[in-house]
């Protein structure tokens, strides 16, 4: 019982000690310490979410740190996994963050190394775990406000490097804001309702609140906490956001901020909110939907490596949601144990997803560190310089793919389960939503794959098409420990995912659904009603290995007599070895599915030719651009931010200059609210 | 006429009956159009003389015939010879801007909305005609209303090749898919209309293809095309 | 009970190891045949891959790993698939976890990693090959697991023993508007998956219209021979489980060894026979153009779309 309090108590101190200690110690020792303090805070944040999912639970209420409200704190199944998660990617992330920031002169590094962004860290790690332990609206807000500046001054942490963080950091800094004022909002409005800021007095008030307040205050939190997932399309931040960030940072974002939004929606809209009805949770499935195609086409399109990792983040968070989404429904129809495994299956795509973006952004963050760039187009053969960490990040990109020894094909092969099964609940909504969300998931996955070969294919295989790549050394050993520690987390995952059963289990029990056990034993099982299912990851790895043992011996005893591989120059269709500009570019790769997707994506192409002065008919130079742009950026942003600059400027009408004038805006608005409190009572 | 028979024999006609109908969206030549069209008629025949066999219902056989005769065979004999009438007129001179024109003339090569795109709305109309059927069925779920959705999903596609295809006569196609989609409806609604109801439309549906037809070769005569969207210059 | 069962795994394996070739064989006949040629006979492809497998192995300079595993996991996914796919009866060991979405997710694994292999060598056709080929795979993904929804359905379970097995029950299923859509929504995704027309010409040497071959040029000796091989195994297995879907008929339901061996004779038979009726087909099929492919899948897509809307509503008690 005691563990989580302790457990909690150390981080706060780790956390703490590890800002003072970023502030004052000198640049030799800074990034070690505060490393080892961050890795702290990390294991101790964990091992209170493993205690949590280990069925302990507490509470307890802090009156004199805030004032009138004062702390509440509280500890369940469900914050236990997101705080198990996120401590473990901390971990992993802060070695990692000490390697990176060690190596002098490397490109990027010294913006995380510096004296604001090194004692921000821990704050930052911190607020990620306490988040989850929030139990009050106040308290709750305060430390997702923590989470927010902190994140949002890591975000600035290279603007001296390059100008582009700037602009991301306003776009993060704007959004996010706007996301906490409709939380703000939303909360306050049901906190007044409920005649109680704490959670349990929100759980107890809802029953008398009308359906229509109920029903505000859940689009308020949920639109508010979707952005925060990066869904769309509230999403406009995250891939502006975490590609400009250093990649310690945005790891920590992708892999473990993005998640609170998920527990946002969760904590409010199941267990305080109890569930609703049934378009709550169709415009929940809506946005999953629409964020996991999307999503995953922008990656599909985008050359910039962090970009792309980035977009895949709104993709995953995207199957997340559907599977809230779907949960919602089915515990609306009635059937809880379904509710429970879609539930399940989608915390555990937020676990398996964690895992694997973690990885694969460290190992984006190696990459720029080791070449300065992100721009697919321009690395290749790295698989020759930097083999562990191309080793690392295949790993993770195994995950992505949702292939089955990914540790992804497990939650999203449960995601399918419980649509699959889900048709058996009565209802015409059902027969034409599922059907729907399984094609998401289906496309999307395609999608994937195709993602993840290209970032894998051209990004580490082939030869080097630049300068950068071509002088590419492998990462220093604390950043491979750091990947290493995820890669293992990944295969764990991926192996044995029936260490988690018991624990996703009270996880899903924490928000009112009992659950179905989905994951036990070393398999997978699903048993509803009448109908099973069972997948076996750990069996489909041996047969996978015996098969792949049995081939090449095979292969090796029919040639009967045992031949040294010979190299031989690259045949190319007898063209000869081809030069490393004759490879195909992530562009290029991605340019089938352009075409098929033309009329979604709408991208702009522009041909400019320059012909010879003497003659239009020769030409002398010929210049191609292609884009994607962000579409329901363009479409939905820009009207809105036309107006408001419209607006700005004939407001500028109002401040003539004259400080009479200004006094006077404000006698008048005085006045008018006098006015207004006495005509209306 | 055993019931679990009659169930899936009706079925699979219906089956059929949408099929034709969402392969027509899938086609581009016209020819290949018109002969799904006559495809189509046959299930509606089909679904007609299985209802009238089950119900002992002589009056229905005799309609199945007619639209058999009228829909599987006349209707498309009519626009197959409005077809026909293009090409011959396109292969007597045969200069090479206008055998260019020719090969145009038979195909929807460009609709509104690409074929793909077109596939996947008739996929969403499809599922649209079944949540709207759903309250009808629920009234009285025989197997013959069940499949109630199938005809209005045809009568929705129908409606969406009218809008979206250009050619004359690919619209006429798209006209008669949305009638051929309001009989089925009435039949599977109701064990269709009264006879002399069901004389009635028909008569009507001959008369329009026959004025269609007239109006496509004055089209084609004035513009030199038969796409409509070049009736636009009527306009000015 | 579990001696037969291991039999009549062991039995599927071996069955599909040595016909896979000799399937290629008799459809590239019954082609030439068609065609009014004399053919190469049903062994060539056997007598192919000796030749390759003795040759010296080549590693073309500047691949890695991916390009020297590629070829050995494509068979090792199509010999895991072999095993899991009831072909000759649904009481084996494995029944249990013969999931149809995990075959389907296998089969996306060994198409992964042979376009890894086609950017390892980074060519400009490897490239191409893999970029289209990755193409295809995405656009297929949904087809094919809408048409494992549709075919879930009526048995309950995505489980593939279980799904034949009800089929054998009630052969109704197989007949009704939904098992019809399903059939030919599947077929289409069996065609894109495995390469052949008119989605991909598997004969070609086309420049501009490989996808399939174009990943694997770099290949030589006993590579190519494994490459050829897991093509085959694809194929062969990819024909088995659509015979074992929608013409059940005859599987072994029992463990009994006179069942397994009967079924191991007709589904050898039924393989050929979709065989060489997939070959006739393809003498009068041409290659769509790459950018009409999404047609044809959104085509089948909308089928098995159709699938699980007609089972869903036309079936009855819900």
């Amino acid at each position: 019982m005691s563990v989580i309090p302790a457990a909690l108590a150390t981080a706060t101190a780790l956390g703490v000690a590890g800002a003072v200690a970023g502030l004052v110690l000198p640049q030799r020792v800074r990034s070690a310490v505060v490393g080892v303090l961050t890795a702290g805070v990390g294991v101790a944040g964990g091992t209170a979410g493993v205690a949590a999912l280990g069925g302990s639970r507490w509470a307890a209420e802090v009156p004199g740190l805030l004032p009138l409200a004062g702390t509440h704190l509280a500890v369940d199944a469900l914050s236990g996994l997101f705080m198990a998660v996120a401590g473990a990617v901390v971990a992993a992330v802060a070695v990692y963050g000490v390697g990176y920031v060690a190596g002098h002169g490397s490109h990027g590094a010294h913006g995380l190394g510096s004296r604001g962004a090194q004692a921000l860290l821990p704050l930052f790690a911190l607020s990620l775990l306490l988040v989850p332990a929030a139990a009050s609206v106040s308290t709750f807000l305060l430390l997702w406000e923590l989470m927010a500046l902190t994140s949002l001054l890591l975000v600035l942490a290279e603007h001296r490097a390059r100008p582009a963080v700037r602009e991301a950091a306003v776009w993060y800094a704007v959004m996010t804001h706007l996301g906490l004022v409709l939380l703000l909002a939303g909360l306050m409005v049901y906190a007044a309702q409920a005649g109680g800021e704490t959670f349990a007095a929100l759980r107890a008030g809802t029953a008398g609140i009308s359906p229509t307040v109920r029903g505000l205050v859940f689009v308020l939190t949920a639109v508010a906490f979707t952005s925060k997932a990066g869904l769309v399309p509230l999403h406009a931040w995250l891939p502006r956001a975490h590609p400009e960030s250093p990649s310690a940072v945005s790891a920590l974002m992708s892999a473990a901020m993005v998640n609170l939004g998920v527990y946002g929606l969760v904590r409010v809209g199941f267990d305080l909110l109890g569930g609703g009805p049934a378009w709550w949770w169709l415009l929940v499935m809506a946005m999953g939907g629409l964020s996991a195609v999307y999503g995953i086409l922008q990656a599909a399109m985008a050359s910039d490596l962090k970009r792309l990792l980035a977009y895949s983040t709104s993709e995953n968070m995207g199957l997340v949601v559907l599977g809230v989404g779907a949960a919602g429904l089915f515990a609306h129809a009635g059937d809880k144990a379904l509710a429970g495994l879609a539930l399940a299956a989608a915390l555990l795509h937020v676990v398996n997803h964690s895992a694997f973006k973690a990885l694969l952004f460290t190992g984006a963050g190696s990459v720029l560190r080791a070449t300065g760039e992100r721009n697919l187009d321009l690395l290749g053969g790295l698989r020759a310089r930097m083999p562990v960490t191309a080793g690392l990040f295949a790993v993770g990109a195994l995950g992505a793919v949702a292939l089955p020894p990914g540790n992804g094909f497990i939650s999203e092969w449960l995601l399918l389960q419980s649509m699959i099964h889900g048709l058996a609940v009565p209802g015409v909504t059902m027969a034409i939503v599922l059907p729907l969300a399984v094609a998401v998931i289906a496309l999307s996955a395609g999608l994937a794959a195709a993602v993840f070969v290209k970032a894998l294919g051209v990004g580490f295989f082939a030869r080097p098409r630049a300068v950068g790549a071509a002088a590419a050394k492998e990462s220093p050993p604390l950043m491979l420990a750091g990947m290493g520690l995820l890669a293992a987390g990944c295969a764990t995952l991926a192996l044995v995912p029936g260490l988690l059963g018991e624990g996703l289990d009270r996880a899903v029990a924490a928000v009112g659904f009992a659950g179905t056990q989905p994951v036990s034993g070393g398999g997978l099982q699903v048993r509803l009603h009448d109908v099973s299912a069972q997948l076996s990851p750990l069996w489909v790895v041996a047969a996978l290995m015996v098969a792949l043992v049995m081939v090449t011996a095979t292969a090796g005893w029919a040639a009967r007599r045992r031949q040294r591989r010979t190299q031989a120059r690259l045949w190319d269709c007898g063209g000869g070895a081809p030069t490393p500009r004759m490879a195909y570019t992530a562009t290029s790769f991605a340019e089938p599915l352009q075409r098929v997707f033309d009329d979604v994506l709408a991208p702009e192409q522009d041909v400019d030719v320059t012909p010879v002065r003497e003659s239009a008919y020769l030409v002398e130079r010929v210049k191609f651009r292609n884009r994607v742009p962000d579409r329901i950026e363009h479409r939905l942003y820009r009207p809105v931010l036309g107006f408001l600059a419209t607006a700005g400027q004939s407001a500028r009408r109002l401040a003539g200059g004259s400080v009479h004038a200004y006094l006077g805006y404000g006698f008048f608005g005085l006045v008018t609210l006098l006015l207004v409190l006495v005509v209306g009572w | 006429m055993n019931n679990s028979l009659f169930t899936q024999l009706l079925d699979l006609a219906c089956g059929a009956f949408l099929l034709a109908a969402v392969v027509v969206l899938w086609r581009r030549e016209l020819a290949a159009i018109v002969r799904l069209f006559a495809l189509q008629g046959l299930a509606l025949a089909a679904i007609a003389l299985l209802l009238g066999l089950h119900e002992d219902r002589w009056d229905l056989i005799v309609v199945a015939a007619g639209i058999g005769a009228l829909r599987a065979s006349l209707l498309p004999y009519l626009i197959r010879r409005a077809l026909d009438a293009l090409v011959a007129d396109r292969t007597r001179d045969q200069d090479g801007a206008r055998a260019y024109t020719y090969s145009e003339e038979v195909r929807e090569t460009e609709p509104l909305v690409n074929v793909a795109a077109s596939l996947l709305t008739a996929a969403a109309l499809t599922l649209l005609a079944y949540a709207v059927a759903r309250p009808l069925v629920e009234l009285d779920p025989t197997p013959a209303t069940r499949a109630l959705p199938v005809g209005l999903a045809v009568v929705l596609i129908g409606f969406f090749v009218l809008v979206t295809r250009r050619r004359a006569l690919a619209q006429v196609v798209g006209f008669l898919l949305l009638d051929n989609g309001i009989t089925a409806t009435a039949f599977l609604a109701a064990s269709g209309v009264p006879l002399i109801v069901e004389l009635g439309v028909s008569f009507d549906v001959l008369l329009a293809v026959l004025v269609l037809q007239l109006l496509t070769a004055r089209v084609r005569e004035a513009f030199g095309t038969t796409d409509i969207d070049d009736l636009r210059e009527l306009h000015d | 009970m579990n001696t037969v069962g291991y039999t009549a795994i062991a039995l599927q394996v071996g069955a599909v190891a040595a016909g896979a070739p000799l399937l290629t064989g008799l459809m590239r006949q019954t082609r030439a045949l068609l065609e009014g040629r004399a053919g190469a006979g049903l062994l060539q492809p056997w007598r192919d891959m000796r030749k390759l497998l003795r040759k010296e192995p080549i590693t073309p300079v500047g691949t890695g790993p991916a390009f020297r595993w590629a070829p050995p996991l494509l068979v090792a996914t199509s010999l895991v698939l072999a095993v899991l796919v009831p072909l000759v009866s649904t009481v084996t060991p494995v029944h249990a976890r013969a999931d149809l979405i995990v075959v389907v997710a296998l089969l996306a694994l060994g198409t992964l990693a042979l376009a890894l292999a086609g950017l390892d060598t980074g060519t400009a056709f490897g490239g191409m090959g893999a970029s289209r080929e990755m193409t295809i795979a995405a656009l297929v993904e949904p087809t094919i697991l809408m048409s494992v929804f549709a075919l879930s359905i009526p048995a309950g379970s995505t489980n593939l023993p279980v799904i034949v097995a009800g089929a054998v029950d009630q052969p109704a299923r197989l007949t009704s508007p939904a098992g019809l859509l399903a059939i030919a929504a599947l077929s289409v995704a069996v065609l894109a998956e495995s390469g052949r027309l008119p989605v991909d010409n598997p004969s070609t040497h086309l420049e501009l219209t490989m996808v399939h071959e174009a990943m694997v040029l770099e290949y030589a000796g006993p590579d190519l021979a494994l490459v050829e091989f897991g093509a085959q195994l694809r194929l062969a297995v990819l024909l088995g489980l659509l015979a074992s879907l929608f013409a059940p008929w005859g599987i072994a339901t029992s463990a009994s060894l006179t069942a397994v061996l009967l079924a191991l004779l007709l589904v050898v038979l039924k393989v050929a026979l979709l065989g060489m009726a997939l070959a006739a087909a393809e003498v009068f099929w041409a290659k769509l153009r790459l950018f009409r492919v999404p047609e044809l899948l959104a085509g089948s897509f909308l089928l098995a779309l159709l699938a699980v809307t007609a089972s869903y509503f036309l079936g009855g008690e819900r």
